[in-house]
């Protein structure tokens, strides 16, 4: 059974991205990518992640990629770039070589590493709740471990994030906004 | 009801050393304060903002001041995932002395040129927020929101000048080689992550020294140091700095040459010293060629240059050859202290050296409005302060003595010689060698000066502003005091001084 989960789940993954690359069109790409997202999120549910699950669906597949529609349809699909003008003929070829050579190795690695000895567990979430207070365990104990992690453990990273939205906010108004000349007054 | 009584009562509270963080917050506080006001100010007011923001700087100062002062044990805060040590707080000083620095050039440039000033402090003091925390930061998540944080801002400082078409290039392509960079890094982390189980540095180093390494450790590894080589410009990763420096305004060419490049060493050093200083069989040959590779690539481009500004970019790629040099033999004998002085020494010379000469350059197309090195002809005729100020710091970035460029140079080729192995020699050689290409083309810049005529036969002098002026003052003191009294920054740079680092 969980074989079966997995295979499904890890084949919406590599199709959605697969389709996200190939697709001519940007809407269908993003709809590829809530493909992708939604088979992340199976995994999550089959490591008992639920949180997790949860929050990949409703940030990444409802609000991001709902974002990406409302830019790609604010900006207009139609005029579509054509990819076929290459400034240097040899960067497609060179680009697969790479990427095919950046998969070699990657494989390579995973099944190099499959004989050695069993990998760390994580110091991440706790799925089963082992070794944690009773009361605590059960399906609060996602939650629990990762409110430990944002607002004890990594705290300070997490509340900096912050200022990179600050910082989003105030460069993208001023690199987008239109000037105007300086005797009409600013919109409120 | 009870089970949330019971996980109140479990709640970890994290231990919050205040005075540790004072300079990160008086930062946060000011970039809230400097928001505020540019809203409250008319337009022709706009210039408070500048100062305001080197008062911000200042003020953050102090508490590193303070906490150099106190000293005592390392302050861990957040389970040893952000550390004040001496190598945090000498790195913090020179960061935010490279913002006030900046703040003072761009002043003039920014009032004349019309730009947004308010929003442009705002960055600039978000940027030096994150290569503030960059310092401290001994876990993955926050070296990457550092990371983040000192790029992001960056990327729009450089299309500041919105309506210049070269400004918009060079934005767009720091920005898309940045998260592409950004991207590669943090595909390597999460490959460290998940083998080795941790994203503490020092956990990680464990897990790394455990045993052999296997196959995804070493993938990660080597995309880790990939995504940083980006930010530092390394070849082959240099591509978008010379376009970039070219497009920029000058101001942010000179932090991001300096500032921005320095964060990304920083974090090269942390990950290599503390993070994976056993794995010197995947990142030592790396660095060695990364090394090798921008030292004289950068050099012979920037032969051929023209243009002052790409000139000091591909001269900026060159120099970051030299501070990589040492950092390939981390793990080899008893070069790990040498080589991690050799990295602080140089990134302080440097940052006060190439600041100095962008100030020069800054200084000099007020008049001659052009970018043209054969623009400097004749400056001694009609602007000899500057032309002296600028001998001075092509000097030191030659590695002339007695100035700060030569004892930086000194340190890293010892620190490549201490090594004591044939790859060690091998790569001191390729340095000698380039430290003399590169003497060729600061030397031409000086025979422009001091022997040709002015181009067009213009010797009006050159009217520095007070802000600029300042500018210079503090980098040329810092480039001739660090070449005269070495010590003053030696002692700053011992091992112990980066906590964790080799288990020491």
């Amino acid at each position: 059974m969980q074989l079966v989960v997995f295979v499904i789940a890890s084949l919406m993954v590599l199709v959605g991205a697969v389709g996200v690359v190939l697709r001519r069109h940007p809407v269908h790409a993003a709809l590829s990518l809530v493909l992708t997202l939604f088979g992340v999120a199976v995994h999550f549910v089959a490591q008992e992640a639920h949180f997790l699950a949860a929050v990949q669906v409703i940030v990444y597949a409802g609000a991001i990629v709902v974002l990406f529609l409302f830019v790609i349809m604010l900006l207009g699909v139609d005029s579509a770039d054509d990819l076929r003008i290459e400034r240097l003929p040899i960067q497609r070829p060179l680009a697969a070589v790479m990427g095919v050579g950046i998969v070699g190795l990657l494989i390579a690695a995973v099944v190099a590493t499959r004989g050695s000895e069993p990998l760390q567990a994580g110091a991440g979430i706790n799925v089963a709740g082992v070794g944690i207070d009773d009361a605590v365990a059960g399906h609060d104990a996602n939650i629990t471990q990762l409110a430990g992690n944002l607002f004890a453990d990594y705290v300070f990273a997490f509340e900096l994030t912050s200022v990179l939205l600050i910082v989003a906010v105030a460069g993208t108004v001023v690199l987008t906004r239109r000037e105007k000349p300086p005797s009409e007054e600013d919109a409120p | 009801m009870i089970g949330l009584v019971a996980q109140v009562g479990d709640w970890p509270t994290p231990v919050v050393d205040w005075h540790a963080l004072a300079p990160e917050l008086v930062l946060i506080a000011g970039i809230n304060l400097v928001l505020a006001t540019d809203l409250l100010l008319e337009e022709g007011r706009k210039w408070a903002t500048a100062t305001l923001t080197g008062f911000v700087l200042l003020g953050a100062f102090v508490p590193v001041v303070t906490l150099a002062v106190i000293g005592g044990d390392v302050r861990a805060l957040f389970d040893g995932r952000y550390v004040i040590d001496d190598f945090a707080l000498i790195l913090k000083a020179l960061f935010l002395l490279t913002g006030y620095v900046v703040v003072l050039m761009s002043q003039t440039e920014l009032e004349e040129g019309g730009y947004y000033q308010g929003e442009f402090y705002v960055l600039l003091l978000c940027s030096v927020l994150g290569m503030v925390m960059m310092t401290s930061s001994r876990d993955l998540v926050s070296v990457f929101i550092a990371l983040e944080l000192l790029s992001i801002p960056a990327y729009m400082l450089a299309a500041w000048r919105k309506r210049d078409r070269k400004s918009n290039e060079a934005g767009v392509k720091f920005y898309l080689l940045g998260v592409f960079a950004s991207a590669v890094l943090l595909y390597g982390m999460s490959l460290l992550y998940g083998a080795t189980g941790s994203t503490r540095f020092d956990e990680i180093a464990a897990s790394l020294a455990s045993g052999d390494l296997i196959g995804l450790q070493i993938v990660g590894i080597t995309f880790v140091i990939a995504g940083f080589a980006f930010k530092v410009s390394a070849v082959p990763f240099h591509t978008w700095a010379p376009d970039t420096y070219e497009g920029a305004p000058t101001p942010v060419t000179a932090f991001l040459s300096v500032a921005s490049k320095a964060a990304g060493f920083v974090a090269l050093v942390l990950v290599i010293f503390t993070a994976f200083p056993t794995a010197d069989g995947v990142y030592g040959p790396l660095v060695w060629v990364l090394a090798a590779l921008t030292m004289t690539v950068g050099n012979v481009i920037a032969l051929r240059q023209t243009n002052i500004v790409r000139m000091l970019a591909y001269s900026s790629v060159s120099q970051g050859g030299f501070i990589l040099m040492p950092l390939a033999f981390v793990n080899s004998g008893d070069a790990a202290e040498p080589a991690l002085k050799a990295v602080v020494v140089y990134l302080l010379v440097y940052g006060f050296t190439n600041l100095g000469a962008f100030a020069v350059v800054i200084a000099v197309a007020r008049k001659t409005r052009s970018g043209a090195i054969t623009s400097f002809g004749g400056l001694i005729s009609y602007a000899p302060g500057l032309t002296v100020l600028m001998t001075l710091f092509l000097a030191s970035l030659a590695g002339i003595p007695p100035l700060g460029g030569w004892i930086a140079k000194f340190n890293a080729f010892k620190a490549v010689l201490d090594a004591g192995s044939g790859s060690g020699y091998a790569l001191a050689v390729v340095g000698a060698v380039n430290t003399a290409i590169a003497a060729a083309y600061y030397l031409r810049v000086m025979r422009e000066m001091w022997m040709n005529d002015p181009p067009d036969g213009d010797r009006a002098p050159i009217v520095t502003p007070a802000p600029v002026a300042t500018a210079l003052g503090i980098t040329a003191a810092g480039t001739v005091v660090l070449g005269i009294v070495p010590g003053l920054v030696l002692r700053f740079a011992d091992l112990q001084d980066l906590t964790g680092a080799l288990g020491g």
